[in-house]
Protein backbone atom coordinates (compact mmCIF):
# COMPACT_ATOMS: atom_id res chain seq x y z
CA UNK A 1 0.00 0.00 0.00
CA UNK A 2 2.66 2.50 1.05
CA UNK A 3 5.54 0.83 -0.78
CA UNK A 4 5.35 3.16 -3.78
CA UNK A 5 5.36 6.31 -1.68
CA UNK A 6 8.40 8.52 -1.38
CA UNK A 7 10.00 9.19 1.99
CA UNK A 8 8.40 12.66 1.88
CA UNK A 9 4.95 11.14 1.44
CA UNK A 10 5.36 8.97 4.51
CA UNK A 11 5.97 11.71 7.06
CA UNK A 12 2.52 13.41 6.91
CA UNK A 13 0.79 10.02 6.90
CA UNK A 14 2.60 9.02 10.06
CA UNK A 15 1.60 12.33 11.63
CA UNK A 16 -2.00 11.49 10.70
CA UNK A 17 -1.77 8.19 12.57
CA UNK A 18 -1.22 5.83 9.62
CA UNK A 19 0.42 2.77 11.22
CA UNK A 20 1.15 1.17 7.85
CA UNK A 21 3.12 4.25 6.88
CA UNK A 22 5.07 3.88 10.13
CA UNK A 23 5.86 0.29 9.31
CA UNK A 24 6.97 1.23 5.80
CA UNK A 25 9.18 4.02 7.15
CA UNK A 26 10.78 1.57 9.58
CA UNK A 27 11.27 -1.02 6.85
CA UNK A 28 13.10 1.53 4.72
CA UNK A 29 15.16 3.19 7.41
CA UNK A 30 16.32 0.18 9.42
CA UNK A 31 18.96 -0.98 6.90
CA UNK A 32 20.18 2.59 6.34
CA UNK A 33 20.46 3.40 10.04
CA UNK A 34 22.14 0.07 10.69
CA UNK A 35 24.79 0.72 8.04
CA UNK A 36 25.48 4.09 9.66
CA UNK A 37 25.79 2.31 12.99
CA UNK A 38 28.14 -0.35 11.61
CA UNK A 39 30.37 2.33 10.13
CA UNK A 40 30.55 4.49 13.23
CA UNK A 41 30.17 1.97 16.05
CA UNK A 42 31.99 -1.00 14.49
CA UNK A 43 29.72 -3.50 16.20
CA UNK A 44 26.60 -5.27 14.92
CA UNK A 45 24.99 -5.25 18.36
CA UNK A 46 25.76 -1.55 18.88
CA UNK A 47 24.37 -0.86 15.40
CA UNK A 48 21.18 -2.72 16.33
CA UNK A 49 20.89 -0.60 19.49
CA UNK A 50 21.36 2.52 17.41
CA UNK A 51 18.60 1.43 15.03
CA UNK A 52 16.19 1.04 17.89
CA UNK A 53 17.04 4.35 19.52
CA UNK A 54 16.95 6.33 16.29
CA UNK A 55 13.65 4.79 15.14
CA UNK A 56 12.02 5.57 18.45
CA UNK A 57 13.14 9.19 18.32
CA UNK A 58 11.99 9.57 14.73
CA UNK A 59 8.62 7.96 15.35
CA UNK A 60 8.10 10.17 18.35
CA UNK A 61 8.89 13.25 16.26
CA UNK A 62 6.82 12.19 13.26
CA UNK A 63 3.78 11.24 15.32
CA UNK A 64 3.95 14.66 16.93
CA UNK A 65 4.28 16.27 13.45
CA UNK A 66 7.53 17.92 14.47
CA UNK A 67 9.14 17.38 11.05
CA UNK A 68 8.11 20.58 9.25
CA UNK A 69 9.70 19.70 5.89
CA UNK A 70 8.69 16.13 5.03
CA UNK A 71 11.04 16.01 2.05
CA UNK A 72 13.92 16.25 4.50
CA UNK A 73 13.08 13.01 6.29
CA UNK A 74 16.37 11.40 5.23
CA UNK A 75 18.40 14.35 6.52
CA UNK A 76 16.41 14.23 9.74
CA UNK A 77 17.20 10.54 10.15
CA UNK A 78 20.88 11.13 9.39
CA UNK A 79 21.04 13.99 11.89
CA UNK A 80 19.33 11.84 14.51
CA UNK A 81 21.87 9.06 13.83
CA UNK A 82 24.74 11.49 14.40
CA UNK A 83 23.28 12.89 17.60
CA UNK A 84 22.48 9.44 18.93
CA UNK A 85 25.98 8.13 18.28
CA UNK A 86 27.35 11.16 20.12
CA UNK A 87 24.93 10.56 22.99
CA UNK A 88 25.61 6.85 23.33
CA UNK A 89 27.80 7.31 26.36
CA UNK A 90 25.08 9.19 28.17
CA UNK A 91 22.47 7.81 30.52
CA UNK A 92 20.19 5.16 29.09
CA UNK A 93 17.20 6.82 30.80
CA UNK A 94 15.86 8.42 27.60
CA UNK A 95 16.02 5.17 25.70
CA UNK A 96 14.18 3.31 28.44
CA UNK A 97 11.52 6.02 28.53
CA UNK A 98 10.95 5.79 24.78
CA UNK A 99 10.98 2.01 24.83
CA UNK A 100 8.31 2.06 27.51
CA UNK A 101 6.23 4.38 25.33
CA UNK A 102 6.48 2.64 22.00
CA UNK A 103 8.02 -0.78 22.55
CA UNK A 104 10.56 -2.30 20.24
CA UNK A 105 8.29 -4.39 18.07
CA UNK A 106 8.27 -1.95 15.14
CA UNK A 107 11.88 -2.74 14.33
CA UNK A 108 12.05 -5.26 11.48
CA UNK A 109 15.03 -7.51 10.94
CA UNK A 110 17.85 -5.87 8.99
CA UNK A 111 18.90 -7.37 5.65
CA UNK A 112 21.49 -10.11 6.07
CA UNK A 113 25.13 -9.35 5.34
CA UNK A 114 26.44 -10.98 2.13
CA UNK A 115 28.37 -14.21 2.59
CA UNK A 116 31.90 -14.37 1.29
CA UNK A 117 33.84 -17.40 0.08
CA UNK A 118 36.80 -17.13 2.45
CA UNK A 119 38.99 -19.65 0.61
CA UNK A 120 38.44 -17.91 -2.68
CA UNK A 121 39.23 -14.57 -1.07
CA UNK A 122 42.49 -16.01 0.29
CA UNK A 123 43.45 -17.23 -3.18
CA UNK A 124 42.60 -13.84 -4.66
CA UNK A 125 44.69 -12.00 -2.06
CA UNK A 126 47.62 -14.36 -2.57
CA UNK A 127 47.41 -13.62 -6.31
CA UNK A 128 47.91 -9.87 -5.78
CA UNK A 129 51.28 -8.30 -6.42
CA UNK A 130 53.57 -8.25 -3.38
CA UNK A 131 53.20 -4.53 -2.75
CA UNK A 132 49.40 -4.67 -3.06
CA UNK A 133 49.19 -7.66 -0.72
CA UNK A 134 51.29 -5.88 1.89
CA UNK A 135 49.07 -2.81 1.69
CA UNK A 136 45.90 -4.89 1.94
CA UNK A 137 47.12 -6.94 4.91
CA UNK A 138 48.40 -3.94 6.83
CA UNK A 139 45.32 -1.85 6.03
CA UNK A 140 42.76 -4.40 7.06
CA UNK A 141 44.52 -6.13 9.95
CA UNK A 142 43.65 -3.30 12.26
CA UNK A 143 42.38 -0.70 9.82
CA UNK A 144 45.80 0.90 9.77
CA UNK A 145 45.79 4.37 8.27
CA UNK A 146 47.30 5.19 4.91
CA UNK A 147 49.89 7.31 6.74
CA UNK A 148 51.18 4.34 8.76
CA UNK A 149 51.38 2.10 5.73
CA UNK A 150 53.01 4.89 3.72
CA UNK A 151 55.76 5.23 6.33
CA UNK A 152 56.60 1.54 5.97
CA UNK A 153 56.67 1.60 2.19
CA UNK A 154 58.38 4.97 1.94
CA UNK A 155 55.78 6.31 -0.49
CA UNK A 156 53.05 8.93 -0.23
CA UNK A 157 49.65 8.40 1.34
CA UNK A 158 48.10 9.18 -2.02
CA UNK A 159 50.07 6.31 -3.56
CA UNK A 160 48.90 4.00 -0.80
CA UNK A 161 45.30 4.87 -1.65
CA UNK A 162 45.99 4.21 -5.34
CA UNK A 163 47.54 0.82 -4.53
CA UNK A 164 44.65 -0.01 -2.19
CA UNK A 165 42.02 1.00 -4.74
CA UNK A 166 43.72 -1.06 -7.42
CA UNK A 167 43.97 -4.06 -5.11
CA UNK A 168 40.31 -3.81 -4.10
CA UNK A 169 39.29 -3.56 -7.73
CA UNK A 170 41.29 -6.70 -8.54
CA UNK A 171 39.91 -8.54 -5.55
CA UNK A 172 36.36 -7.67 -6.53
CA UNK A 173 36.98 -8.88 -10.06
CA UNK A 174 38.61 -12.05 -8.73
CA UNK A 175 35.64 -12.63 -6.42
CA UNK A 176 33.24 -12.16 -9.29
CA UNK A 177 31.70 -8.92 -8.02
CA UNK A 178 29.60 -7.24 -10.63
CA UNK A 179 29.09 -3.86 -9.03
CA UNK B 1 27.59 12.25 -6.24
CA UNK B 2 23.90 13.08 -6.33
CA UNK B 3 20.88 11.98 -4.44
CA UNK B 4 19.12 9.67 -6.86
CA UNK B 5 15.61 9.59 -5.49
CA UNK B 6 13.68 10.18 -2.34
CA UNK B 7 13.33 6.74 -0.90
CA UNK B 8 12.15 3.41 -2.17
CA UNK B 9 14.06 0.26 -3.02
CA UNK B 10 15.06 1.25 -6.56
CA UNK B 11 18.38 0.73 -8.30
CA UNK B 12 20.69 3.72 -8.13
CA UNK B 13 21.31 5.74 -11.30
CA UNK B 14 24.41 7.34 -9.76
CA UNK B 15 26.03 4.56 -7.75
CA UNK B 16 28.92 5.35 -5.44
CA UNK B 17 32.12 3.68 -6.62
CA UNK B 18 33.19 0.64 -4.66
CA UNK B 19 36.55 2.27 -3.91
CA UNK B 20 34.79 5.26 -2.37
CA UNK B 21 32.55 2.98 -0.32
CA UNK B 22 35.63 1.13 0.91
CA UNK B 23 37.28 4.43 1.84
CA UNK B 24 34.08 5.38 3.64
CA UNK B 25 34.16 2.12 5.58
CA UNK B 26 37.83 2.66 6.41
CA UNK B 27 37.10 6.23 7.58
CA UNK B 28 39.55 7.41 4.94
CA UNK B 29 37.36 10.02 3.27
CA UNK B 30 37.61 13.76 3.86
CA UNK B 31 34.71 14.99 5.99
CA UNK B 32 32.87 16.68 3.09
CA UNK B 33 33.02 13.50 1.01
CA UNK B 34 31.92 11.43 3.99
CA UNK B 35 28.96 13.76 4.49
CA UNK B 36 27.97 13.36 0.84
CA UNK B 37 28.22 9.56 1.05
CA UNK B 38 26.09 9.43 4.19
CA UNK B 39 23.40 11.66 2.72
CA UNK B 40 23.31 9.45 -0.37
CA UNK B 41 23.16 6.24 1.66
CA UNK B 42 20.28 7.57 3.71
CA UNK B 43 18.15 7.69 0.56
CA UNK B 44 19.59 4.91 -1.59
CA UNK B 45 19.09 1.24 -0.82
CA UNK B 46 20.98 0.15 -3.93
CA UNK B 47 24.18 1.74 -2.66
CA UNK B 48 23.37 0.41 0.80
CA UNK B 49 23.44 -3.09 -0.67
CA UNK B 50 26.76 -2.27 -2.32
CA UNK B 51 28.15 -1.01 0.97
CA UNK B 52 27.12 -4.26 2.63
CA UNK B 53 29.16 -6.13 0.00
CA UNK B 54 32.12 -3.84 0.66
CA UNK B 55 31.80 -4.42 4.42
CA UNK B 56 31.69 -8.18 3.86
CA UNK B 57 34.89 -7.96 1.83
CA UNK B 58 36.56 -5.73 4.42
CA UNK B 59 35.63 -8.12 7.21
CA UNK B 60 36.87 -11.05 5.15
CA UNK B 61 40.16 -9.29 4.51
CA UNK B 62 40.51 -8.42 8.18
CA UNK B 63 39.98 -12.03 9.20
CA UNK B 64 42.43 -13.17 6.54
CA UNK B 65 45.06 -10.65 7.61
CA UNK B 66 44.72 -11.82 11.22
CA UNK B 67 44.77 -15.50 10.32
CA UNK B 68 48.50 -15.50 9.58
CA UNK B 69 47.81 -17.73 6.60
CA UNK B 70 49.16 -15.36 3.95
CA UNK B 71 52.69 -15.10 2.68
CA UNK B 72 53.37 -11.38 2.69
CA UNK B 73 56.04 -8.79 3.39
CA UNK B 74 55.13 -6.76 6.47
CA UNK B 75 56.58 -3.96 8.56
CA UNK B 76 58.36 -4.14 11.91
CA UNK B 77 55.60 -1.99 13.37
CA UNK B 78 53.01 -4.46 12.12
CA UNK B 79 54.79 -7.33 13.91
CA UNK B 80 55.00 -5.33 17.14
CA UNK B 81 51.37 -4.34 16.90
CA UNK B 82 50.29 -7.92 16.27
CA UNK B 83 52.16 -9.05 19.40
CA UNK B 84 50.67 -6.17 21.44
CA UNK B 85 47.18 -7.14 20.36
CA UNK B 86 47.63 -10.64 21.69
CA UNK B 87 48.85 -12.64 18.72
CA UNK B 88 51.60 -15.15 19.41
CA UNK B 89 54.40 -14.34 16.99
CA UNK B 90 57.10 -16.90 16.14
CA UNK B 91 60.06 -15.08 14.66
CA UNK B 92 63.35 -16.29 13.20
CA UNK B 93 66.24 -14.08 12.18
CA UNK B 94 69.17 -16.14 10.91
CA UNK B 95 72.40 -14.23 10.22
CA UNK B 96 73.07 -13.62 6.54
CA UNK B 97 74.62 -16.69 4.94
CA UNK B 98 73.73 -18.93 7.86
CA UNK B 99 70.93 -21.22 8.91
CA UNK B 100 68.61 -21.53 11.86
CA UNK B 101 66.59 -24.45 13.22
CA UNK B 102 62.92 -23.55 13.39
CA UNK B 103 59.48 -24.91 14.13
CA UNK B 104 55.99 -23.75 14.95
CA UNK B 105 53.74 -24.62 17.87
CA UNK B 106 50.03 -25.25 17.71
CA UNK B 107 49.22 -21.98 19.46
CA UNK B 108 51.44 -19.78 17.28
CA UNK B 109 49.51 -17.19 15.28
CA UNK B 110 52.12 -15.59 13.07
CA UNK B 111 55.38 -16.89 11.62
CA UNK B 112 57.86 -14.30 10.43
CA UNK B 113 61.36 -14.41 9.01
CA UNK B 114 63.55 -11.36 9.52
CA UNK B 115 66.08 -11.18 6.69
CA UNK B 116 68.80 -8.59 7.34
CA UNK B 117 70.33 -7.23 4.14
CA UNK B 118 71.65 -3.95 2.82
CA UNK B 119 68.84 -2.50 0.74
CA UNK B 120 70.41 0.88 0.06
CA UNK B 121 71.62 -0.01 -3.43
CA UNK B 122 68.56 -1.93 -4.60
CA UNK B 123 65.57 -0.47 -6.39
CA UNK B 124 63.80 -3.78 -6.91
CA UNK B 125 64.18 -6.81 -4.68
CA UNK B 126 62.89 -10.36 -5.24
CA UNK B 127 62.71 -13.11 -2.63
CA UNK B 128 63.34 -16.57 -3.99
CA UNK B 129 62.45 -19.62 -1.88
CA UNK B 130 64.61 -22.61 -2.82
CA UNK B 131 65.26 -26.11 -1.58
CA UNK B 132 68.78 -27.27 -0.62
CA UNK B 133 69.36 -28.38 -4.22
CA UNK B 134 68.90 -24.81 -5.32
CA UNK B 135 65.61 -25.43 -7.07
CA UNK B 136 63.33 -22.43 -6.76
CA UNK B 137 59.87 -23.28 -5.45
CA UNK B 138 58.48 -19.81 -5.15
CA UNK B 139 59.42 -16.26 -6.03
CA UNK B 140 58.08 -13.09 -4.51
CA UNK B 141 58.89 -10.48 -7.15
CA UNK B 142 59.37 -6.77 -6.44
CA UNK B 143 58.63 -6.88 -2.75
CA UNK B 144 57.97 -3.60 -0.91
CA UNK B 145 61.21 -2.34 0.61
CA UNK B 146 62.43 0.72 2.44
CA UNK B 147 66.09 1.37 1.71
CA UNK B 148 66.99 2.42 5.24
CA UNK B 149 65.16 -0.49 6.89
CA UNK B 150 68.13 -2.85 6.73
CA UNK B 151 65.91 -5.91 6.68
CA UNK B 152 62.92 -7.54 5.05
CA UNK B 153 60.26 -9.10 7.25
CA UNK B 154 58.47 -11.90 5.48
CA UNK B 155 55.40 -13.48 7.01
CA UNK B 156 55.12 -17.14 6.10
CA UNK B 157 51.80 -18.94 6.12
CA UNK B 158 51.35 -20.36 9.61
CA UNK B 159 48.79 -22.75 8.16
CA UNK B 160 51.38 -24.10 5.75
CA UNK B 161 54.09 -24.27 8.42
CA UNK B 162 51.90 -26.19 10.87
CA UNK B 163 51.15 -28.84 8.26
CA UNK B 164 54.59 -28.92 6.66
CA UNK B 165 56.90 -31.90 7.10
CA UNK B 166 60.42 -31.31 8.34
CA UNK B 167 62.14 -29.50 5.51
CA UNK B 168 64.99 -27.12 4.74
CA UNK B 169 64.17 -23.98 2.78
CA UNK B 170 66.51 -21.25 1.65
CA UNK B 171 65.44 -17.64 1.18
CA UNK B 172 67.55 -15.72 -1.32
CA UNK B 173 67.15 -12.00 -1.73
CA UNK B 174 68.12 -10.59 -5.10
CA UNK B 175 68.48 -7.03 -6.28
CA UNK B 176 67.08 -6.91 -9.81
CA UNK B 177 68.09 -4.15 -12.21
CA UNK B 178 66.24 -2.70 -15.19
CA UNK B 179 67.71 -5.34 -17.50
CA UNK B 180 66.52 -8.14 -15.26
CA UNK B 181 70.02 -9.01 -14.04
CA UNK B 182 70.13 -10.31 -10.51
CA UNK B 183 72.60 -9.63 -7.72
CA UNK B 184 72.48 -11.74 -4.55
CA UNK B 185 71.92 -9.59 -1.47
CA UNK B 186 71.71 -12.38 1.07
CA UNK B 187 70.86 -16.00 1.68
CA UNK B 188 69.15 -17.43 4.75
CA UNK B 189 68.50 -21.08 5.55
CA UNK B 190 65.59 -22.38 7.61
CA UNK B 191 65.73 -25.94 8.93
CA UNK B 192 62.10 -26.53 9.76
CA UNK B 193 61.28 -29.40 12.10
CA UNK B 194 57.71 -30.50 12.35
CA UNK B 195 56.61 -30.73 15.98
CA UNK B 196 52.84 -30.77 15.62
CA UNK B 197 51.37 -34.26 15.22
CA UNK B 198 48.96 -34.71 12.38
CA UNK B 199 48.45 -36.32 9.01
CA UNK B 200 51.51 -37.06 6.89
CA UNK B 201 52.90 -34.01 5.21
CA UNK B 202 54.16 -33.71 1.69
CA UNK B 203 57.57 -33.90 0.15
CA UNK B 204 58.98 -31.04 -1.88
CA UNK B 205 59.77 -32.20 -5.38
Amino acid sequence: MNVGLSDADLAPRIAAGDREAEAEMCRRMVPRIRLYGLRHLRSPSAADDLVQQVLLKILEALRAARLREPDKLAQFVLGTCRMTVLDLQRSSYRQEELLATFGGDLVPDPPPMPRLDDRRLARCVQALKERERSVVVMTFYDEQTAAETARFLGISEANIRVIRHRAIQQLRACMGATL
Amino acid sequence: MTTPHLGGPNDCPNPIEAAVLMDYWLAALPSAAEEAVEQHLMTCDGCGDRLREVIAMAEGLRALARSGSLQVVISDQFVKHAAETGLRVREYAPPRGEGVPCTVAADDDLLVARLAVDLTTASRVDVSWCDPRGIEHQRMPDIPIRAEAGSVICQQSITWAKASPSVTMIARLFAVDEKGDERLLGEFTFHHTRTIPGPPGWELT
